[in-house]
């Protein structure tokens, strides 16, 4: 298949290709993100003739994050991965796709898994965060973490925070899942070393 | 497993899942440096374009831009060849045509948007086949067949053989591009600093980045130092060098500041390497005993703008060449460049989709034979005895007869099995099964082969190896093989894995061969400081060294019970120094082959056409089990991704664009865990000639034995033979609708 094309059409550069995914941040982040803003910040980006919201601001949010008490002046357009790997330096929690399609950024919101690129950091303000680093002190170690080592629930790795924070969020609602209730609750982690079935061995050892 | 050995084979923590759980370790992407800058690539739209002008102007005007590099700084440095560090002509959408450092991300991909560039588009091909026509549009001067003609294997005659056969068969095969979609993207860290390179990167092959590097920025190779304590998932894409190392290094050099470049999700799964799509076209010949007579194979691969793996096409080529016997056979490997993305070795590199092809093929003809496909099988695989017909060299293992009976044995297959088996209601059941046989798993004559070993004052020991942990356990493997050798316990021993100013060259970790390659390299540097062991407990014990054992960190003289601790004898060494090395030139004709047999089960729903698979009994000669806790991951691990390639994954691209339309995890199919087949991991031990106690390697192969087992399972379940993957329930819905598969009628 082959394609001939004039020269002297306009020349496609690459800030004709269309919306950024930053602009979009950009223009949802000024009002605090709740879903009825977002939507309607997309069907504003949608119309032709829209205008996007101008500028970002600086906004502080008071969080506790593992326990400890934070007050961090974010940009609104910030993710709470952007802050927790960039501006904290917390890097057990992973950027696999940014895009909440595999969960490699799981963390809990009030207890709840959540995955931290699909949160601005506005999100958090006056909310609990627990990451990975939350579940171990020196040596000691969580039952989960403990269970993954024991049945060699990983390869690489790079899964592995998200997973455990997933089957954290699970394990905390209901010790005592069955192998369909792990697959459902862990299906929106991807490994791809397709360590599952330890990982499914490890999750319902854990309380067994 | 075995009584012999005290760790080799048995359940072994993995010596680095306390740091991946607790998310303590740090991988590449995890590195921030002080003063640290962010590269960003501007990529091409456009599958072939020249590019005429690039006015960076207002880039680098933005506040927070520190440069801005085209192809003119790149013009003058070695890369990789077929790929240059960087084109004046973009020849595949994603192609990298500019360089952005900035302070920070953000800034960066704000002034990619500010770089102009005029692109003369060019006449672009995304077919194979299309690409080996005269008219074609070149995308090299030399032309688009890669050797400029098709690389030719031959023995016997192939006339002859189908002249001797009562049945000849000829059907098409083909399978799609495919991502490995690592965990962690493509990413580099780079630090300069007084005429020294420290490049941190998420690699397979530490070494071949190293020299490469060197030889880019024409510096020592003893001045870059690449260093890579865990790989967030490679599968075959990083152990090429890749470009975002060279782009780190340039700009860490030309500023003095660290660099970092990490690709997004999607400029991954556009600018990195993919599995390369193959056309098989397979005509066999048989007896009606079922003896193969001739095989004739062409087999045509899409190796995109680049092909890191060479000739491609050769790599599926193998799989006729050698997994069955047969004296007659002729194939073709026709490699194309096409304006697709760069292809390159992805987990078993080439055979899985050789596999795919032949083992449907043998299933086919199996059934005209009036054969069951496991006894067609039998009749014709390679034993011990017949050697590698593609190399001419024996073969230094072979259990796979034992794979087969064991497989058939798990699933039953004597008693279930069944030509048309009636299954009622609109869930239709089915067995399939399919084998595979490679050189993935052994030492490569062209690849270094090294290991230290550091006996410490107080007995705990250190190893070093070059081998990169990508998450197959090397790390782990190569202390088993240490503290084995040593008498040493495991908690007693550290690995220090991938640092160049530390480890030496044990070949890349790809082709499974670490634990022969590294392994073998471990094995005799433990036996060197084994030996100053003994040596220094000689005289201090005052014993015959030939009586002198260790055995969990102690050292005992005879058969006496009490034993020495080990620490009492290595302070003893001579300027507190014992260090074992290992140095070893593989031997150039001989390689180890592993070996395979899977056996499927499937449920196809008709109403929805879904496929699951019931069951996969997947059993792997791997010479001898090493890290059994690995090598069952492996074996799973390999499977699920094999089930993917036969069910879902298909990296799609938009004809009159050549634009890639799924470069996302979304639309991507990537297994989760509800898809996840059922592994049943089986070992069979062949105890190979040359690899360490035995040991070959078994990360690929448990890819490839999977989607053939499946479409033969899903054919027997329902009647509908596909000769093309990915086999989605779309498509099996499609052709169910269409009235295939019925029962007695036309198939």
């Amino acid at each position: 298949m082959s394609d001939k094309r004039d020269v002297s059409q306009p020349d496609r550069s690459s800030a004709e290709s269309g919306l950024s995914r930053r602009a979009f941040i950009k223009g949802v982040g000024v009002t605090t993100a709740t879903a009825a803003a977002a939507t309607t910040a997309i069907s504003q980006l949608h119309a032709e003739t829209a205008p996007l919201p101008k500028g970002i601001r600086s906004a502080v949010v008071q969080t506790e994050i593992n326990g400890k008490a934070y007050r961090l002046t974010v940009k609104t357009h910030w993710t709470l991965l952007d802050v927790l790997r960039r501006e904290l330096g917390m890097t057990g929690t992973k950027k696999t796709c940014d895009r909440s399609s595999c969960g490699a950024c799981t963390v809990l919101l009030d207890g709840k898994a959540v995955y931290a690129c699909a949160l601005l950091a506005l999100d958090i303000d006056k909310r609990k965060v627990t990451t990975i680093e939350a579940l171990s002190d020196g040596d000691r170690i969580d039952p989960i973490q403990e269970a993954f080592i024991r049945e060699d629930a990983l390869q690489c790795g790079f899964c592995t925070p998200g997973m455990i924070m997933s089957s954290k969020s699970l394990l905390d609602r209901n010790p005592y899942p069955t192998v369909a209730e792990v697959k459902e609750a862990l299906a929106g982690n991807i490994c791809r070393c397709a360590a599952y079935h330890k990982i499914i061995k490890a999750v319902t050892s854990v309380k067994a | 497993m075995n009584a012999e050995f005290r760790i080799i084979g048995k359940p072994q923590r993995r010596l680095d899942a306390f740091d991946k759980v607790t998310g303590r370790m740090k991988y590449t992407s995890d590195y921030s440096l002080p003063g640290m800058l962010h590269l960003k690539a501007l990529r091409s739209p456009y599958p072939h374009a020249r590019i005429v002008s690039i006015d960076a102007q207002r880039a680098r005007a933005l506040p927070g831009v520190r440069l801005v590099l085209t192809q003119k700084d790149f013009a003058s440095v070695t890369w990789i060849p077929p790929q240059p560090a960087m084109s004046d002509v973009a020849r595949f959408v994603g192609d990298e045509i500019a360089i952005v450092a900035a302070k920070d991300e953000e800034t960066a991909i704000e002034a990619l948007a500010l770089i102009e560039v005029k692109y003369q588009p060019l006449a672009f091909v995304i077919d194979p086949e299309e690409a080996l026509k005269p008219n074609a549009p070149k995308i090299f001067p030399q032309g688009n067949l890669i050797g400029g003609k098709p690389v030719v294997l031959s023995r016997g005659s192939i006339e002859k053989g189908f002249a001797e056969a009562d049945l000849v068969y000829e059907a098409r095969y083909s399978t799609p591009y495919l991502q490995h979609a690592t965990a962690e993207t493509r990413v580099s860290v780079a630090h300069w600093d007084a005429g020294k390179l420290t490049l941190w990167e998420s690699t397979q092959g530490p070494f071949e980045l190293q020299r490469a590097i060197a030889k880019a920025l024409k510096i020592p190779v003893s001045k870059v130092r690449v260093i890579c304590e865990a790989t967030g998932g490679g599968f075959g894409d990083k152990g090429s060098p890749g470009r975002q190392a060279i782009y780190a290094s340039t700009v860490a050099r030309l500023t003095g500041q660290p660099a970092k470049m990490e690709l997004e999700r999607d400029e991954n799964y556009l600018a990195a390497t993919h599995r390369f799509p193959v056309i098989c076209n397979l005509k066999y010949g048989v007896k009606k005993d079922g003896t193969l007579t001739a095989i004739q194979a062409k087999v045509t691969a899409d190796s995109g703008a680049y092909s890191i793996a060479g000739q491609a096409a050769l790599s599926s080529l193998e799989c006729m060449a050698s997994v069955y016997r047969c004296a007659n056979m002729r194939g073709e490997a026709i490699t194309a460049i096409t304006n697709n993305p760069p292809t390159g070795p992805m987990r078993c590199v080439g055979h899985p989709q050789g596999t795919f092809a032949q083992e449907v093929h043998m299933d086919v003809i199996a059934e005209k034979l009036g054969m069951d496909p496991v006894e067609f099988r039998r009749k014709n695989h390679v034993h011990l005895e017949d050697g590698d017909q593609f190399r001419k060299i024996p073969f230094t293992s072979n259990g796979l007869a034992e794979c087969i009976t064991r497989g058939s044995d798990a699933l039953q297959w004597g008693q279930r099995w069944a030509r048309k088996p009636q299954t009622s209601g609109p869930v239709k059941r089915g067995l399939g099964m399919a084998l595979h046989g490679c050189r993935h798993g052994s030492m490569l004559p062209v690849m270094a082969l090294s290991g230290l070993v550091k006996v410490n004052v107080d007995g705990t020991v250190n190893v070093y190896t070059g081998a990169t942990e990508l998450g197959s356990g090397q790390r782990t493997t190569m202390g088993i093989i240490a503290a084995e050798v040593l008498g040493v316990l495991m908690d007693d021993v550290y690995v220090t894995a991938a640092d160049t100013d530390m480890t030496t060259d044990t070949g890349t970790t790809t082709g499974s061969r670490q634990t022969n390659t590294g392994g073998n390299g471990v094995r005799l540097a433990a036996l060197d400081a084994r030996n100053q062991l003994l040596d220094i407990a000689a005289t201090e014990l005052k014993a015959d060294k030939k009586s002198i054992s260790i055995r969990d960190g102690k050292v005992f003289v005879g058969s006496s019970e009490k034993g020495v601790p080990l620490e009492d004898i290595a302070s003893k060494a001579p300027g507190g120094v014992i260090v074992g090395r290992g140095v070893m030139r593989p031997p150039s004709d001989v390689f180890s082959h592993a070996f395979a047999a899977h056996f499927a089960e499937v449920s196809v729903d008709t109403r929805t056409g879904t496929v699951r698979v019931e069951r996969l009994v997947a059993v792997h000669d791997l010479g001898r089990t090493i890290n059994l806790l690995g090598a069952e991951n492996q074996i799973q691990g390999g499977a699920i991704q094999g089930t993917a390639f036969c069910l879902s994954e298909r990296q799609r691209f938009d004809t009159p664009t050549g634009i890639c339309v799924n470069p996302d995890h979304l639309n991507y199919k990537l297994p989760t865990i509800k898809d996840a087949a059922p592994v049943e991991p089986m070992m069979v031990e062949s105890i190979d000639a040359v690899g360490p106690f035995g040991a070959k390697g078994v990360g690929e192969p448990p890819y490839s034995g999977a989607s053939p087992a499946i479409a033969n399972a899903i054919y027997n379940a329902i009647g509908i033979r596909f000769t093309e993957l990915p086999i989605t329930n779309r498509e099996v819905l499609a052709r169910l609708q269409a009235g295939q598969g019925q029962r007695g009628e036309k198939r």
